[in-house]
């Protein structure tokens, strides 16, 4: 940006009063743009600060908005109470799941960049199982599941959500795929290499920071689901949004806990999401958007 | 620690208890489960119950007591209530045996008793000795909870029971009792009828002791309110269908007039209470900020500040310990809402040891531990419980709470129970909402009429007529 | 396998058939077993009658594809999506894009900015619903409170009950959480608009609004398809913030199709009907995505 500035300077005259001006925009946007991110935030700031308050705080009325102390008690009630396993059930879940669906999605991506393997159609059909709403699909794999004996088995939500992410992933690698220049592969293959080992050091190290980007969404995904979790688990893999959910009783809700929970479930998120800024955009635009 | 420390304490005190008390060679049910249980050791039981405080029971004290004694392991397996039926049944439709015991609410065992879901009982209550001590079961909750169509299905577990709690400082207070009489007409008591309740409520919002305080507050969310809408119903006159044509009748003038009644009653209510639920409620209440509210038994114990405080720290300490009345509401005759049987999964690979377990659970020494419990939710619900001495000395005033828990427990109502109970439930739930929300109630009511009539169609006049003549056959499904 | 390359001719295009279809192969396993069996199974119990009364698996023809015609409240809960979903996506789309505006010209700390801005959109469903009920609580919340500072006296709005605040939280609560994914994917978009042609027409004197009309536009038109396209099918699955805040209600005011099928599907067991519902929506879908996608593919 700075390298292009000077360049158009010069075309446009500044009346004498412009930098003021300019400055006062600055100020003026800055206002805007840190309200604006105060105002989207302070519900996640609100959920968040019932892990520190008192149960006299959570039902304070007129609310409080800010807890007297900062208190971990609801932390370590999690951890006491054993229900933190929740967090790794869905760690392992949606990081194991994660890393199937990147190896098998892109080998099939780069299928489908490289030799067209079925066409348009078989693309088009594999984005497509993507759309359906999982409300609908849930039952009819909760029976199979029960058929071949994997509910609430580590291996039976990891090849769901394996499954739930592989269109994102192929659409996603195919994009990234097709960015990058045919020539290297070319190269390899003439060199003598073999097509997987050309697959792994040439094409993998290409679409690095492609495979880090889809791979975080995919986690987030996953990470994230609610239903499938819920109808597919009874104790050994209850994730953490189903651990929220058992927050919420008929003659109890543990506010204090429901904001652990999400504190602990929103901080890998955030995390993950903070060091792939660059390639935020195109990831939740299934790649409409080249960033 | 603290927590542990406190079973033991309890436990060993009602064992000795006990051994001092039993005559030699006589065994109790519990003694023979477990005996019968022993041949089971080494299996594991996966049982479900209700998740949150309710499941404390059976993760800190029954199971590992369980274990201990037999060498069966307890897994539980915690369902939020709002997915406990969905569950159930759909791990019966897939046969996958994934439950042993089932923790069932008893309007629910007709539909999970036809859909093959549960196990009869029967034989194996005669087999193991326990029918003498079923009959230690309150009424109410012994002839209504347990059996469907003449087979036992579920072991009534659980007092549910939604009675009044008063403040009886404020209601024995001379000032409030002359200003109350010379308003109203009549002496200051606890309600015998909606409208002397309306009339308390209204006259402690006017004459508010403090700020924020408010004559009452009821629970009144979707998918408890049905509850409330079935008691008052019924203690006005009305009747849930044309016994004879099956056509719904819920929107009768009495119908109507309930909606209305309360509407006009949120009035006297802290604004926004009609979105309120339990928590909400439990928390002014504590707080000591209403005059009179509705609930299940635990806040008695909590109000009287009986409990774990760790464990209970998801509402504030309470403020009105000492200051505690107990009453049936207006009528006298509580709606028995929800409830838990333990039912044995037909799909299960170890009914008997499951059998023993809720036989164990259920026997009279078991549960009057667990009914006890500083942490857990289940209520009494035995003869024994409501006169157990160490019981109604566990607060001051824990003699008339459980003198007015059985009184509920004979002139209870029970929930309606017939096929698809829950479409009905669901269909009503939204005709009081949509009416709190603004509608018309009659209109509202037509409506849910309307979709009643539709939801019977579908389970077939007949099918349904002959459940719905089955249920009002049962002592307290309509007052008496 | 250098065999194979060096060789060349028949040998090598059979290798290369072989090796790109082993590429897809356990993908496209994984989604036949998990994506097309579930489709196949609706297709059929959607023809039987089961239910929580029935266990009929003999076939019933149309029967459960006919009540879809007779079920008002089963239209009224589509009309309450396809209305949602135009309100809503337009006010995203301003809102995004105003933001995006803000947003264009450099600003230090963007990139922090932009971190920020796009948790509601990341964070998780259950936590977005159990965040927006503490918000509109009418007594617990901050919402009337800051509501009740404005006006000067307190604000008793029942958000959850109230006729006309039902449908007014549930937007606020979901354009919360959609308006950062436009914003970023716009504000992207017009990053990547042609910045001369801009400065070309503003040397011709154009007015700004005629820029934005005449050049921006047609420049973000093709993401712009793709993001509402994005947006649509989400919102016709609008499920979590309805079921959190109101499920539905009051009566069946914000009933939306998932929430309904949700109520019949899982707390009602009508596993035929709700099959015959999954079958017509999933066709549907599919057949907008398909023809959706073959555009922007063909487009490539």
């Amino acid at each position: 940006m700075t390298a292009v500035a000077p360049a158009t300077v010069p075309v446009y005259t500044a009346p004498p009063w412009y930098r003021r001006a300019k400055t006062w925009q600055m100020v003026a946007r800055y206002a805007v743009a840190v309200g604006l991110t105060i105002i989207f935030l302070f519900p996640v700031y609100w959920i968040f600060i019932m892990a520190f308050k008192t149960p006299e705080e959570v039902f304070a009325s007129p609310p409080i908005w800010a807890p007297s102390s900062l208190q971990l008690n609801s932390f370590r009630k999690l951890f006491q109470d054993g229900e933190v396993i929740s967090v790794w059930n869905s760690l392992v879940t949606a990081g194991v799941s994660t890393l199937v669906a990147m190896f098998f999605g892109t080998i099939c991506a780069y299928s489908l960049a490289r030799f067209r393997t079925g066409g348009n159609n078989l693309a088009i059909w594999i984005i497509s199982q993507r759309m359906i709403p999982p409300i609908v699909i849930v039952f009819p794999i909760f029976m199979l599941y029960a058929a071949l004996g994997l509910i609430d088995s580590f291996f039976g939500l990891i090849v769901l959500y394996t499954a739930f992410n592989l269109p994102y992933v192929i659409w996603m690698m195919r994009g990234y795929i097709e960015d990058i220049p045919l020539e290297l592969e070319q190269s390899a293959l003439v060199d003598g290499w073999s097509r997987w080992q050309m697959l792994w050091r040439v094409v993998f190290p290409m679409v690095k920071g492609g495979l880090f980007a889809t791979a975080v969404f995919a986690f987030i995904f996953a990470w994230n689901d609610f239903i499938f979790a819920l109808v597919l688990t009874r104790t050994e893999v209850t994730t953490f949004p189903v651990k929220v959910t058992s927050f919420f009783g008929q003659q109890q809700t543990f506010w204090a806990k429901i904001g652990a929970m999400s504190i602990l479930g929103t901080l890998p998120i955030f995390f993950a999401v903070a060091a792939l800024q660059r390639f935020i955009v195109r990831g939740i635009s299934l790649g409409a958007v080249k960033g | 620690m603290k927590k542990t420390a406190l079973f033991t304490a309890l436990g060993s005190a009602t064992a000795l208890l006990l051994a001092a008390s039993a005559p030699a060679g006589a065994q109790s049910a519990a003694d023979r489960a477990v005996e019968a249980a022993k041949q089971f050791a080494g299996t594991t039981l996966n049982i479900t119950w209700e998740a949150g405080l309710q499941a404390n029971d059976p993760l800190n004290f029954s199971g590992p007591r369980w274990e201990e004694l037999t060498g069966i392991k307890i897994n539980v397996v915690e369902v939020p209530i709002n997915e406990l039926f969905t569950k159930t049944l759909a791990e019966h439709r897939a046969s996958t045996g994934a439950f042993d015991l089932l923790n069932v609410v008893p309007a629910w065992i007709p539909d999970l008793a036809e859909a093959g879901a549960l196990e009869p009982l029967d034989d194996f209550i005669d087999k193991h000795g326990y029918r003498e001590e079923l009959a230690d079961i309150a009424p109410v909750y012994r002839d209504n909870q347990m059996a469907y169509r003449g087979t036992i299905y579920g072991l009534p577990d659980d007092g549910d029971v939604l009675i009044m709690y008063y403040r009886k400082d404020l209601f024995g207070d001379a000032a409030h009792q002359a200003a109350f009489k010379g308003q109203f007409g009549y002496d200051l008591a606890p309600p015998d009828t909606w409208a002397q309740f309306k009339d308390i409520t209204q006259y402690f919002t006017e004459n508010r002791p403090h700020d924020g305080f408010y004559g009452s507050a009821m629970i009144r969310s979707p998918g408890l309110i049905h509850y409330y809408f079935e008691e008052r119903f019924r203690v006005e006159g009305g009747e849930f269908f044309d016994a004879e044509t099956m056509k719904a009748t819920i929107n009768s003038d009495i119908g109507v007039g309930v909606v209305e009644g309360w509407i006009a009653e949120h009035e006297f209510m802290p604004p926004g209470a009609e979105a309120w639920g339990p928590i909400e409620v439990l928390n002014a209440w504590l707080a000591g900020d209403l005059a009179i509210m509705g609930w299940w038994p635990p806040p008695g114990r909590w109000s009287a500040g009986y409990g774990d405080f760790e464990i209970l720290s998801f509402v504030p300490e309470s403020k009105v310990a000492g200051k505690v009345g107990y009453a049936l509401p207006p009528g006298g005759a509580p709606q028995l809402a929800a409830g838990f049987s333990l039912a044995v999964s037909s799909d299960s690979k170890n009914k008997e040891a499951a059998y023993l377990f809720a036989q164990w659970l259920n026997s009279r020494e078991v549960s009057l531990e667990r009914v006890q419990l500083p942490f857990a939710l289940r209520d009494p619900f035995r003869t024994s419980h409501f006169e157990s001495p160490e019981y109604q000395n566990l607060w001051p005033d824990a003699k008339d709470y459980l003198a007015t828990l059985q009184a509920g427990a004979e002139t209870g109502l029970l929930d309606l129970s017939i096929r698809n109970t829950f479409a009905y439930e669901e269909s009503l739930t939204r005709a009081i909402t949509a009416a709190f929300g603004g509608d018309d109630a009659k209109e509202a009511l037509d409506r849910a009429a309307e979709e009643w009539d539709r939801i019977t169609d579908r389970v077939g006049v007949e099918e349904q007529k002959r459940a719905y003549g089955d249920w009002i056959a049962k002592p307290n499904a309509y007052p008496n | 396998m250098s065999v194979a390359v060096a060789s060349g001719g028949g040998f090598g295009r059979w290798a290369d058939r072989r090796f790109k279809y082993l590429l897809i192969l356990p993908a496209v396993l994984i989604l036949l077993l998990v994506g097309v069996f579930p489709f196949i199974n609706i297709l059929i119990v959607s023809f039987q009658d089961i239910s929580l009364i029935f266990e009929d698996r003999s076939f019933h023809g149309l029967l459960n594809y006919k009540r879809l015609f007779t079920e008002a409240r089963l239209w009224q809960a589509i009309l309450h999506t396809v209305i949602f979903t135009l309100v809503a996506l337009p006010l995203e789309l301003v809102f995004g894009l105003l933001m995006a505006l803000l947003f264009l010209e450099p600003i230090r700390g963007r990139q922090v900015f932009l971190a920020l801005l796009i948790i509601p959109t990341v964070i998780s469903p259950i936590v977005a619903g159990a965040t927006w009920r503490l918000m509109f609580d009418n007594q617990f919340g901050p919402i009337n409170q800051i509501l009740g500072w404005a006006a000067g006296e307190p604000v008793p709005i029942i958000w959850i009950v109230q006729k006309g605040f039902v449908w007014p939280a549930i937007l606020i609560a979901e354009i919360w959480q959609w308006t950062p994914f436009m914003f970023l994917l716009l504000l992207a978009a017009l990053s990547n608009v042609d910045k001369s042609q801009v400065e070309a027409a503003q040397i011709d004197g154009a007015s700004n609004l005629r820029i934005f009309f005449r050049i921006v536009l047609p420049a973000i038109k093709p993401v712009l398809a793709i993001v509402l396209l994005i947006r649509a099918l989400d919102l016709f699955r609008l499920f979590d913030v309805v079921w959190a805040l109101t499920q539905g209600g009051p009566g069946t005011r914000t009933e939306t199709l998932s929430t309904y099928a949700y109520v019949q599907g899982f707390q009602q067991f009508e596993t035929s009907y709700t099959s015959a519902i999954a079958f017509v929506v999933v066709v549907l879908l599919s057949i907008v995505v398909v023809l959706a996608l073959r555009r922007v593919e063909i487009a490539r």
